[in-house]
């Protein structure tokens, strides 16, 4: 069934049974999944897939409703789903739908050249990086996942009070661990590439990353477990970035669900401590010209200078406290209700390198990996104790591996403990990126 | 859902390149989620998924697509393009689709999508006020009510046809608790592979109080020493420490590829003669229960090891052709959207000798981990982690102060290796597992046990 025609219909039924306000939001995304193992593909996936959610006011309440099967009757299941949803809520809370913003960048995140790179020339590049990983030590036993994948998302969100907005992105991400074994001891390596120009990828640079950092795991000595000076390098600092980004989410703190609450303009942070969202980063894979609602994105700041500008907002939760939407109503897709979250965040960068942030250290942990995150942190306490991998540094420089550790500590403390930041920002999958960051102290358990 | 002449001829075009199997997975789920929020029911969603995986082999190729496109035109374009990808020597056959009837083993008494919203919502008002009365430092209380009925068709090249109805419901319920300037929280999520008639019979008494008992302790909780532990682990919930710790080391996905420390190791005394531990897809209405799993075979009851000695491994179609091996009725998808892949069901330590009350009056010094959160491990080095939501110091044989922020860390296959004590106390409880083939429904399980040591990294210092 054609689409267009199916959201009109949609909206127009809607309207006839009692929807005073409604919205329509369509995806459709194509992808494509590669897995090498010993020069052999693995695994092959393709996919082509989309779905319709459907939201309204139905007595003055948000009813939600979504379908993945788009037929005639689909018309009726969603807005049968969506009159019973909207009954099954207690009151009016104010939201309602957007008639859009005055202006809308019209920044592209698609690029046709990657969307023209063949599949043979794909794969003939994910298996040349696992062949060079390993090859790039006698140690690395074996690469046990080598992955290329790529996507392109379409996606529409049309109303009944005029609005009719698209964007289309599309990406490629490359994932290689090698294992490097030396007698009984066993460690992982990595590296992560996210990027829209195929031809940027440099397969011998990618494989000296993971093995570099699977064999330099080697030789792991255990030290004392107390309390360290920490370096958080970039990645790792992005990954525990993402799992306290809720605090930064206006719509936790009316719940009671972050410490932030009533702290705008007041001091959270470092000094050197910046804290950013912005949908149009260059190095950034992610991001969207217009929000889960149809509000246009921008630039945010949420932390300046240790300082707390605003936290996210979506339009519910901007009402509530009188403020402006800052465009992070966020739909994760059509399966989802509205609720806040950031595009690309990130910690803003400083001026040194990695090696002179541990240049000052007399001992010290570097931290590359961190593990058990989603169960190890709370965003409500703030605590977190969570499996690490790293480097133990001595004078200023990477003395040896350490064997596995956790490291443990207050994230709210961990802002106002941040001595210095990095310059090399990079970003995750997922949207989040840090540069290294220097630390004052965690508390450090070898095992 | 489509008609058979339909899915013939998909699987035939499955194989138009050379490949030499062919399946076709359809999925029609409904779900229905409600959440509560500050005393209000906040959000309410409904929905359909619905598509259609084609997968095809080819000896040790595995090509997977998937659309939701339900056109005879869509599903054959799709399946020619995904056989693209195989160069095969051309001698696929199809057998003549024979229809299966299986018997369900998990009988549903009320399906979730003809119960009226209004009953679910009365459910979690009732476990809303039972979670806020419990303490007034209980400032917040928030509830997830979720149901799902999963209709499947899986068909492949070999002539299988069967069809299978998967029910799930569960009710999620964190209290927050605070005091000055400190917040803590508490978790319980029960769950069943059943109708409303679960939601409705559930002793909310016990798991709202429960969440708001943890989170109302923890605040008051010292700061988690730092070291060497022995460390009992409770029951029912606790036993994710073998799911992290030696469970995902005895799926075929890491096996085969012999990327896993228990590979090639059946026969070996891999933990002491205490432990036995088991995967049963079979016992009725558990969360990570099955009928049939998402290939179509019967699950069962795969008994991984046995006092100690390595027996099995839990494995799918696939790498059952790498390891040369019988598939266990283990294979498992989120969805459509994923390639399956050999994953737990409900696994266990099952029951031993020992009382709780001998277990801690024996232990000197040491840390009791009442309830666990999740953990994760690094399957080809077996290290694993994992936070442990509500915690105790054991001194002299009794359980004392309790204590945040711990997590134990450690290897997989030398944890096993120091059991000391197993209870008589199994019980199992309900987690979701993201692994390669999505986020699944599992139970973990075990009656109270003992590792005698374990790394334990808290704030505290040694």
């Amino acid at each position: 069934m054609d689409i267009q025609l199916f959201q009109e219909e949609l909206l127009k039924k809607a309207q006839d049974v009692g929807f005073h306000e409604a919205e329509v939001y369509y995806e459709k995304s194509n992808s494509f999944q590669v897995k090498i193992f010993e020069g052999e593909i693995d695994s092959y996936e393709t996919s082509e897939e989309g779905g319709v959610g459907f939201r309204g006011l139905y007595n003055g309440k948000m009813g939600y409703a979504y379908t993945e099967k788009i037929d005639d009757d689909s018309i009726s299941f969603l807005i049968e789903g969506a009159k019973a949803n909207a009954d099954a809520l207690d009151e009016d809370d104010g939201t309602d739908i957007f008639g859009g913003s005055e202006h809308y960048s019209e920044h592209s995140r698609y690029s046709d050249e990657l969307a023209n790179v063949s599949i043979p020339e794909k794969i003939a590049f994910i298996k040349e990086v696992e062949k060079k990983t390993l090859a790039y030590d006698p140690r690395i036993v074996s690469v046990n996942y080598c992955v290329l994948q790529d996507f392109s998302q379409d996606r529409v969100l049309t109303n009944n009070k005029g609005l009719s907005l698209q964007d289309k992105t599309n990406g490629l991400i490359v994932f290689i661990y090698a294992v490097a074994k030396d007698g009984e001891e066993m460690k992982t390596g990595g590296a992560v590439r996210l990027t829209r120009d195929f031809n940027s990828l440099d397969a011998d640079e990618i494989a000296n990353e993971a093995g570099k950092e699977a064999i330099s795991s080697l030789g792991e000595k255990s030290i004392p477990s107390r309390k360290y000076p920490i370096i958080m390098r970039h990645d790792a600092s992005a990954s525990l970035l993402a799992a306290f980004t809720p605090i930064f989410s206006a719509e936790e703190a009316q719940k009671g669900q972050s410490l932030l609450k009533d702290k705008i303009g007041e001091e959270i942070g470092a000094k050197n401590f910046s804290l950013v969202d912005d949908p149009f980063h260059p190095e950034a894979l992610l991001g969207r010209n217009f929000d889960g609602e149809g509000v246009a994105t921008k630039k945010t700041i949420i932390i300046s200078d240790g300082t707390l500008k605003t936290l996210l907002h979506n339009r519910k939760t901007a009402k509530k406290e009188g403020v402006d939407s800052t465009g992070h109503a966020s739909k994760a897709s059509y399966k989802s209700t509205l609720s806040v979250a950031p595009d690309n965040l990130y910690i803003a960068p400083g001026e040194e390198s990695q090696e002179e942030l541990m240049a000052t250290i007399e001992e010290g942990v570097l931290i590359t990996d961190l593990s058990g995150l989603h169960s190890g942190t709370s965003t409500i306490s703030g605590d977190f104790s969570v499996a690490a991998s790293g480097f133990y540094i001595k004078d200023g420089k990477i003395a040896s591996p350490v064997k596995q550790m956790t490291i443990a500590g207050n994230f709210y403390d961990y802002m106002n403990g941040i001595v210095s930041v990095g310059s090399d920002l990079k970003f995750v999958p997922g949207g989040y990126g840090s540069p290294s960051v220097k630390v004052k102290e965690l508390s450090v358990t070898v095992d | 859902m489509i008609k058979q002449s339909i899915i013939e001829n998909v699987l035939e075009a499955a194989l138009s390149t050379g490949g030499d199997f062919s399946e076709v997975f359809i999925e029609d789920k409904f779900v229905n989620s409600i959440e509560l929020q500050s005393d209000k029911i906040e959000r309410s969603i409904s929905g359909r998924d619905f598509g259609i995986g084609i997968r095809i082999f080819s000896g040790l190729q595995n090509v997977y697509t998937y659309t939701s496109d339900f056109t005879e035109e869509g599903l054959i374009e799709a399946a020619k393009r995904a056989a693209l990808a195989i160069s095969g020597g051309g001698n696929g056959i199809i057998h003549p689709l024979q229809k299966e009837v299986i018997k369900p083993i998990h009988t549903i008494a009320q399906l979730p999508q003809t119960v009226e919203n209004a009953r679910k919502v009365a459910v979690m008002r009732k476990a809303n006020e039972i979670a806020r009365n419990y303490d007034e430092r209980i400032r917040q209380v928030g509830l997830r009510y979720y149901d799902e009925e999963q209709n499947v068709l899986i068909a492949n090249s070999e002539g299988k046809f069967v069809e299978d109805k998967r029910v799930h419901s569960r009710l999620a319920i964190q209290s927050t608790a605070s005091e000055g300037a400190e917040m803590q929280s508490g978790f319980y999520g029960p769950g069943a592979h059943a109708g409303f008639e679960f939601i409705e019979n559930l002793d909310l008494q016990h798991y709202a109080g429960e969440a708001s008992r943890i989170a109302v302790t923890m605040l008051g909780a010292d700061e988690c020493p730092s070291g060497k532990f022995p460390v009992i682990i409770d029951n029912e919930f606790g036993g994710v420490i073998f799911h992290e710790a030696c469970g995902h080391g005895l799926e075929a996905t890491s096996v085969a590829k012999n990327t896993s420390v228990f590979a090639n190791r059946i026969g070996e005394k891999v933990a002491p003669d205490i432990v036995t531990y088991i995967d049963d897809g079979t016992l009725p209405n558990e969360w990570g229960s099955l009928t049939i799993d998402d290939e179509g075979e019967r699950t069962r009851k795969n008994v991984l090891i046995e006092n100690g000695i390595l027996k099995g491994y839990m494995i799918d179609k696939f790498n059952a052709r790498r390891m040369n091996a019988e598939a266990t009725g283990s294979s498992r998808r989120q969805s459509y959207r994923f390639n399956p892949t050999s994953r737990m069901t409900n696994t266990y330590i099952a029951p031993g000798k020992s009382t709780p009350e001998e277990i801690i009056a024996s232990t000197e010094n040491g840390i009791y981990a009442k309830y666990m959160g999740g953990g994760q491990v690094n399957p080809a080095t077996g290290d694993y982690n994992f936070a442990v939501a509500e915690a105790y110091l054991v001194k002299d044989g009794k359980i004392g102060r309790p204590i945040r922020g711990a997590t134990l860390i450690g290897n997989g296959a030398k944890t096993l290796q120091l059991v000391d004590k197993v209870g008589n106390n199994l019980a199992h409880g309900a987690g979701m597992c993201g692994s390669v083939s999505g986020s699944l429904p599992v139970n973990v399980g075990q009656p109270m046990l003992r590792v005698s040591e374990i790394t334990v990294g808290g704030t505290k210092g040694e």
